[in-house]
């Protein structure tokens, strides 16, 4: 399983490898984070499957892009 | 009526923390993550579930290939009688099994009773079936030679079923996959896993009555970090049936593809209604609302759009508004029998719907009723909307995309049947559609050729609520399998022909002399 654990804060950390099950379930508010960027996480009411990375690739974004959304899901994890 | 779910859950054997993973009477402990389901009526969990590990998934799998070897030389007759008993015992716990359904994925009891007896119907189906499984026999062009073809059982077949069918689907594939000599694996939703549990506990008394094999009706409650891709990828697994999504459909036929599996893909619709001039508007307003917010929006089938032709377009628009007033007084727990609406399955779905709305509107379209997500007394859970009439055109981008949710798309047309045609046929889905019209002229040709592309085409009948008995399935962006009637048992099987020489000379085959 691609999940990371801070070790300080005990809070799990999002990587472009964490499936999109794991990211709809533990940090639901990446689903609405990531369909204002176009990236649809939810289809027939299901999570879709694979990971980050490949839901990013298959909309085209780069890898630069995929960086900077982990980035930023990782700061709204913060906040949540 | 008022439904006592705590006994619902102790009939079926439900307690507070359960087994996920079961080979057919025996139930194992495993060591995967713990989760629960939730009630979408109330937010309430209801249970928790242990989930499998990939050692877990290992064993199951090994059992199901040890079970085939047996299971595939009991004549299809005698498979078909345990399917008859597993069909008798659904018709026992009815009641229950619906009640489990409503509270745990969200349907009106009335509808879950509908899907169990779908069970129920597809085991009846599949019992006559199993007699009726054959063959062809071919005149062979050498002498005393025999050529037939005949069907063989395929092996192990793998089942991933969606929330808002959670046990249906279940048997759709897997009456059929008994019969025809395969065995299972189901993997049930993540939402809906305690109706799945309950499911094998009902059939788990008949495999013991009869000495089924462990392995033949397999169970894995499992996330998908542990039956996922691998489990997809699966050699020893020669069909997945995968209803889902479009896009987890395309990833599921990508995988399979690439081992040159079979699959049976049962994905996303965006299902249409055709309104002519010369439809019987009352009753094409009665069926298309159970159409729209029937399940609340959320079956495969559900109408997404109505295609009205320009000449009663205003007398269809006031009428669904009307109906849908009427419905807006209906929307409530799905236990308590007054409702006709229930909730969605959760926020991302609820969200998905605000999107569509927020959508149409942004791309120019204009929303004429409801919209809104719910709050107050019995709304607690924050699952509930108010169903959507939008006026939009088919071009919009939201109106190409299957939004899992009561919103519905009015959209006018000019013209003839075939400019209706062709609009309803222009969406990257393929699934269910339909023509409200009197006019055999327009009724022959939506279901002609140059009529609808969609899996299933009806006239004077809804987009939703097919019948067990023909095959269901669409085309295009829904994936192309067919399961449940009509001959959709073959894909379950492998066919095979087969040619017998009974004489004492060996011609071969176009007349080749081959001596030595």
């Amino acid at each position: 399983m691609l999940i990371l654990y801070s070790i300080k804060t005990f809070k799990m950390l999002i990587d472009k490898k964490i499936l999109i099950e794991e990211l709809v379930d533990n940090f639901p508010f990446s689903v609405n984070y990531l369909s204002s960027q176009g990236i649809k996480c939810i289809a027939c009411g299901e999570p879709i499957w694979g990971t980050l990375e490949e839901a990013c690739l298959e909309k085209n974004f780069t890898s630069k892009d995929i960086q900077e959304f982990v980035r930023e899901l990782n700061t709204l994890s913060k906040n949540n | 009526m008022s439904i006592d779910i705590n006994k619902v859950l102790k009939t079926l054997g439900i307690s507070d923390v359960n087994k996920g993973v079961s080979t057919g009477q025996e139930w194992f402990e495993t060591k995967g993550a713990i989760t629960s389901s939730s009630s979408p009526i109330d937010g309430k969990e209801i249970a928790k579930v242990k989930n499998a590990t990939l050692d877990d998934y290992e064993m199951v799998i090994k059992k199901a290939q040890e079970a085939f070897k047996v299971w595939r030389l009991v004549p299809a007759p005698e498979r078909g009688e345990i399917v008859r008993q597993i069909g008798l015992e659904l018709r026992k716990y009815k009641d229950d099994l619906s009640a489990l359904v409503s509270y745990e994925m969200g349907k009106i009891f009335q509808e879950g009773k509908g899907e169990v007896q779908e069970m129920i119907d597809i085991c009846d189906f599949a019992v006559g079936q199993s007699r009726l499984i054959n063959g062809v026999s071919l005149q062979s062009e050498r002498r005393e030679h025999r050529l037939f073809e005949q069907y063989q059982p395929l092996g192990v077949v793998g089942i991933v079923t969606s929330f808002n069918f959670p046990v249906a689907v279940w048997a759709w594939n897997s009456a059929l996959a008994a019969i025809a000599g395969d065995v299972v694996i189901w993997k049930p939703s993540s939402k809906t896993p305690l109706t799945a549990l309950a499911t094998q506990k009902i059939i788990s008394s008949v495999l013991k009555k009869n000495n089924v094999p462990e392995g033949v009706f397999n169970l894995v409650v499992a996330k998908s970090s542990v039956m996922g891709d691998n489990f997809i990828a699966d050699r020893r697994i020669p069909l997945m049936s995968v209803t889902g999504s479009t896009a987890v459909g395309k990833r599921v036929g990508g995988i399979v593809g690439k081992r040159l599996g079979k699959t049976i893909l049962e994905l996303g619709g965006n299902n249409a209604v055709i309104i002519t001039p010369n439809a019987d508007i009352p009753m094409a307003i009665a069926s298309t609302v159970f159409g729209t917010v029937g399940t609340a929006g959320q079956r495969c089938t559900s109408t997404r759009r109505i295609i009205i032709h320009e000449s009663v377009y205003d007398q269809v628009k006031n009428s669904m508004i009307k109906a849908y007033k009427s419905v807006a007084s209906k929307i409530g727990s799905p236990l308590d029998e007054k409702f006709l609406v229930g909730p969605l399955i959760d926020e991302h779905s609820v969200n998905a719907f605000t999107h569509a709305v927020k959508s149409v509107e942004k791309e120019g379209g204009k929303i004429l009723f409801g919209g809104e997500v719910l709050e107050g007394k019995g709304f607690e859970s924050g699952n509930y909307v108010m169903p959507c009439i939008a006026e939009a055109k088919n071009e919009y981008e939201i109106v190409q995309e299957e939004t899992f949710a009561p919103i519905v798309y009015l959209i006018k047309y000019t013209g003839d049947i075939y400019d209706a045609i062709a609009i309803q046929n222009n969406v990257p889905q393929g699934l269910s559609s339909c023509v409200f019209t009197l006019n055999m002229r327009e009724a022959e040709i939506f279901v002609s050729s140059a009529g609808s592309d969609c899996g299933i085409a009806n006239v004077n009948v809804g987009t939703s609520g097919a019948e067990i008995g023909g095959a269901f399935g669409g085309e295009k962006d829904t994936g192309g399998g067919r399961e449940s009637g009509s001959d959709s048992w073959k894909i379950y099987m492998r066919r095979q022909t087969s040619t017998v020489n009974y004489g004492t000379e060996l011609p071969l085959a176009q007349g080749i002399n081959f001596e030595f």
